[in-house]
């Protein structure tokens, strides 16, 4: 009886936050028809909006996986002096504002500052343009690609890291052919919740992106620039878009994970 | 290769481990580190593959000084407590891998795996990973990946502490025999004192971050020098005595245990540490003492004196037997077939003055050569505090 009503409970309150995640969800789907759907994606701007947030995100993923990666291995297997330093400043950008990294970054690469003149002078623009626009989603994003990749670390039994290099293999050996093939599950984890985050992300981007339709305009931008204009219906395409996008990409994966645990992950 | 470990100290967070620890194994021994739980036993074999480095001290190799060579050039296989084979590589790939970084040309590691894994009678599973593997065949691919490598110092880190008997049994039965083609200088670590009497040629005994004791199985079974010593082999009655008497080959002792009802006398062999008035640690083997039928007048012309048996338990073909003597609990193993005995019932207590023997270490602190039985300097005497006679 205990039980029921301790398990009623817990489904109540879940039950909750369910509806919290679909209604909006329902209220957004609903608001349009298919017809007029179709429609929106033939204008041109809303087309190199989808473009710029695909290019921008996926070169954000790409870079956080080159950088990224060595930072997580840094974290998960070494000791340094500074380590707790480094570890709370690669989580800042979780918990920071957005609009503050915007902010700091217009700052840093703006004609105004020294460094931002000194780019400017070797014909390098960082302010409203696509690199600027990568910079942004990647300090936002990059972490989530860090902590996931440090956890797949960690959580490598140590002995198996131990015994390649007792049956002789460098450091670079081991990393390679153990290291990253047991974390890879993580890596691609952390892949694709940067994606998703940096595809989402409008705060950092729109102040250094300055929403130049057709050149620095991403889809969040854009959802914010029609919706403002009064232009909801092109607001809601791409909005659309942006869910069914994240939606399928995380279900995949976590699909794909599931299937692979059994083979590779467990001993 | 024979391995020396020369004054290794490490310590965890300000937590010694292992305290200024020397070890000598020469070359083509088998020998035993025998420790309890959390005594330092994989720090020391970590230490010796330059896995875990040592706050200070060296490791000789062949006499080679190798502290300061990476694991993999130290010609050291190690076989760890939970095999931890690759997870993410089949059974081939994981024998193989030692090889692959040695860049051995694949018809070649093709070939010698071939040979191996057809001996060990894992051909069938040389394309199953590592979870699909029982215990007892986890624990053969994580030895033929090292052996395949072929390593001039073995370290066996507790190879069977989560196998079966009958798997423990084959595999050291393996083992036995890899050793003696091979020669190959092992250091076989468990806690488990019948694993190290069948195995060792030597066995040293690790105690708070010492050696306590090296010895061939028969003398640290029949000679422990210390109080630990005597107990983690499973000899569990230490008299505490003190020598009311001797002559030529006999002495007589006062056994004083902590809550001993009342003081007996005990005759006992003369070891050259006993010098009158002198108090010392015997301790008595439980395989060594009779139990008969207190109507039975029997005289054996060595100690008998009287108890009530307390408790029995039963261990296959021998009960253990708790006897308690007026406060004191001996404890003895009688063989089934001898044993007619109800609990609670007297008894007579029957053993041999040779029985007992005295604990001649100063305890547990100092390094094993450098201890010797009380008032004796000279080495034949410390020879003859040994021998059983
Ligand atoms: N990396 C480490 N960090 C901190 N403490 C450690 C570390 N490795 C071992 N210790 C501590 O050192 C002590 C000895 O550990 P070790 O693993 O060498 O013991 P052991 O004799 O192999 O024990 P067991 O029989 O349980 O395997 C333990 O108390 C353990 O907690
Ligand atoms: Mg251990």
């Amino acid at each position: 009886m205990r039980n029921l009503l301790f398990n009623l409970m817990i489904s109540m309150l879940s039950g909750i936050f369910i509806c919290l995640i679909l209604f909006p969800l329902f209220a957004l789907f609903t608001a349009t028809s298919w017809s007029e759907l179709a429609g929106q994606f033939k204008s041109p701007l809303i087309v190199s909006a989808i473009i710029i947030s695909f290019q921008t995100s996926l070169t954000v993923v790409l870079a956080a996986l080159v950088l990224g990666v060595p930072m997580a291995y840094l974290l998960a297997t070494k000791k340094f002096p500074g380590k707790e330093i480094l570890d709370t400043l690669v989580d800042l950008p979780i918990c920071m504002p957005p609009l503050v990294v915007g902010l700091a970054l217009l700052l840093l690469l703006g004609g105004e500052s020294k460094f931002g003149a000194f780019l400017s002078g070797r014909g390098v623009d960082l302010i409203f343009s696509r690199p600027g626009i990568i910079m942004a989603q990647l300090f936002v994003a990059g972490p989530f690609l860090i902590k996931s990749s440090r956890q797949a670390f960690e959580a490598i039994n140590e002995n198996v890291t131990k015994a390649s290099s007792s049956l002789g293999a460098s450091e670079f050996h081991t990393f390679r052919k153990v290291l990253l093939p047991l974390a890879r599950n993580g890596i691609y984890a952390g892949m694709v919740m940067t994606w998703a985050r940096a595809l989402g992300e409008f705060g950092a981007t729109s102040m250094v992106a300055g929403c130049i339709p057709g050149k620095t305009e991403t889809m969040t931008l854009a959802i914010f620039g029609y919706a403002m204009s009064g232009e909801m219906g092109s607001s809601i395409a791409i909005a659309m878009l942006l869910i069914v996008f994240s939606f399928t990409s995380l279900l995949v994966f976590k699909s794909r994970i599931r299937k692979q645990l059994p083979s590779t992950q467990r001993i | 290769m024979d391995i020396a470990l020369r004054q290794i100290s490490k310590s965890y967070d300000g937590r010694p481990v292992l305290e200024n620890l020397d070890l000598d194994v020469a070359a083509g021994e088998f020998h035993v580190l025998l420790g309890p739980s959390g005594g330092g036993k994989t720090t020391m074999v970590s230490v010796i593959a330059g896995l875990t480095k040592a706050d200070i001290g060296s490791v000789l190799i062949g006499g080679r000084d190798v502290s300061l060579l990476p694991p993999g050039r130290r010609k050291v296989g190690l076989v760890f407590q939970d095999y931890a084979l690759f997870p993410h590589l089949d059974v081939f790939d994981n024998i193989a891998y030692g090889l692959r970084v040695r860049k051995l040309r694949e018809a070649k590691i093709a070939q010698k795996l071939k040979y191996y894994l057809e001996k060990t009678g894992l051909e069938k599973e040389k394309h199953t990973f590592p979870h699909q593997l029982s215990g007892g065949q986890k624990q053969r691919v994580a030895l033929l990946r090292t052996l395949v490598t072929e390593p001039e110092v073995l370290l066996l880190d507790e190879p069977m502490s989560s196998l079966d008997v009958l798997t423990r049994e084959q595999i050291s039965a393996e083992l036995v025999n890899i050793h003696r083609k091979t020669e190959l200088t092992t250091i076989y670590v468990t806690h488990n004192q019948a694993e190290a009497f069948s195995l060792g040629d030597r066995i040293s005994v690790l105690h708070n971050g010492k050696i306590e004791q090296i010895e061939t199985p028969e003398e640290l079974f029949y000679h422990p020098k210390t109080e630990f010593v005597a107990r983690f082999v499973g000899i569990n009655n230490i008299l505490k005595a003190k020598v009311a008497a001797t002559n030529r080959y006999e002495a007589v002792m006062e056994i004083n245990n902590e809550g001993l009802s009342q003081a007996f006398m005990l005759r006992a062999k003369n070891y050259p540490v006993f010098k009158k008035g002198e108090e010392i640690n015997l301790c008595l083997h439980p395989e060594k003492i009779d139990l008969s039928k207190k109507n039975e007048a029997r005289d054996n012309g060595g100690n008998r004196i009287c108890g009530k048996i307390a408790e029995r338990t039963n261990h296959g073909n021998v009960f253990k037997v708790t006897i308690d003597i007026g406060g004191l609990a001996l404890h003895a193993v009688i063989p089934k077939s001898l044993f007619n005995f109800q609990v609670y019932e007297d008894v007579w207590v029957d053993f041999a003055p040779d029985a007992l023997h005295p604990l001649c270490g100063r305890r547990c602190r100092e390094p094993e050569f450098s201890r010797k039985c009380h008032n004796i300097s000279s080495p034949e005497l410390v020879g003859v505090c040994r021998t059983d006679a």
